[in-house]
């Protein structure tokens, strides 16, 4: 039994109900001022930003920004892909392709 | 309940029925999400029982995603839990809306409503009841929406799950789970406030990122929302 993931399971489980639920269930006393709301709105964009940061540009524990950069190359290709296409799928094989033209090329 | 179960009412289950069809449009952005989801989260080292149980239980896509880098560097459970709370937190914005819907409702029906409430089915939801207002059985539409939903969902996902046993690590699938959210994060962009908050978020938390017990992510989001914040609040001054 690993208890670290079943911590995290039931951490994750409470985070989903509570973020989509405990609204509905308090009821109309509990109201969100404006100042709050904008908050919420922006949030998620940057927990999304602060998470894919550092899976790009950091590499072996230092911040790489050169062209060398297999998944700094692969994340713009994928970015591109997906504002041209506007296809979550598109934007993936994109950036996994970039990615395997690296490996094939450097050999690793 | 009393008398007869709400479930045998003829207009009841017929709503339920129309509720699943109602989202059937968008099962294949639902399947390709939910094997991408499955794929990535073997692929960074998860055990299938525990990416089977994740997924049934959790039950949030992004979220999930979020998880996979943080339990792979052995962040601390809360640390997990909070990102992915963070993640989510777009579904405290829908509840807020469907609260007015909901109320009449008992608790444990919503509760169970909004546990499973998912972004397409909230968005079918909302666009029928702007047409019709608290229209009747309402709650067996919006169960049969998210139920159709999360069926499609797991099996999806549980198909990526087992999948990704077959496919050999070097092709670097791992990565396709920070692709995905990159493909969340750029429409999420299209306003001031958004980008300010994204453009801050992604570089403090990558200068943050050696602070102990995964705090670096956190100053990473609040930073950014400080900086989106304020820029509403600049744009809305000057309208």
């Amino acid at each position: 039994m690993n208890i670290y993931l079943l911590l995290v399971t039931i951490g994750m489980v409470l985070a989903t109900f509570l973020t989509r639920a405990a609204l509905l269930l308090v009821g109309q006393r509990f109201k969100l001022s404006p100042r709050v709301e904008a908050a919420l709105r922006f949030a998620p964009v940057c927990a999304l930003a602060a998470l894919i940061a550092p899976e790009i540009v950091v590499r072996s524990g230092t911040v790489d920004l050169s062209l060398a950069n297999s998944h700094l190359v692969a994340a713009a290709a994928a970015a591109g892909v997906f504002l041209w296409k506007r296809s979550m799928v598109g934007c993936i094989v994109a950036g996994l392709l970039v990615l395997t033209a690296f490996r094939l090329g450097t050999g690793g | 309940m009393g008398g007869r179960a709400f479930y045998r009412d003829p207009a009841w289950r017929e709503e339920l029925r129309r509720g699943a069809r109602s989202v059937l449009p968008a099962t294949p952005g639902v399947v390709a999400w939910g094997l991408v989801t499955g794929v990535a989260m073997v692929k960074s080292g998860l055990a299938v029982p525990w990416a089977i149980l994740i997924s049934l239980t959790v039950y949030a896509g992004s979220a999930q995603l979020a998880s996979l880098p943080l339990i792979a560097a052995g962040q601390p459970f809360w640390i997990v839990a909070l990102a992915g709370f963070v993640t989510n937190m777009r579904f405290i914005i829908y509840s807020a809306s469907l609260r007015r819907l909901l109320e009449t409702y008992s608790l444990r029906r919503r509760a169970v409503l909004g546990y499973f409430t998912g972004d397409f089915t909230f968005a079918m939801f909302m666009e029928r009841a702007n047409r019709e207002g608290e229209f009747a059985d309402r709650d067996a539409w919006f169960l049969g929406a998210c139920w159709f939903n999360w069926l499609m969902w797991q099996i999806a996902s549980i198909v990526g799950i087992v999948a990704a046993t077959a496919i050999p690590a070097a092709w670097g699938l791992q990565f396709a789970g920070t692709l995905a959210l990159l493909a969340l994060a750029i429409p999420a962009c299209v306003q001031w406030p958004a980008l300010s908050g994204a453009a801050v978020a992604a570089p403090v938390a990558v200068l943050a990122r050696g602070l102990p017990l995964g705090l670096g992510l956190i100053v990473g989001i609040v930073a950014g929302i400080a900086a989106a914040v304020l820029v509403d609040a600049m744009v809305a001054r000057r309208k």
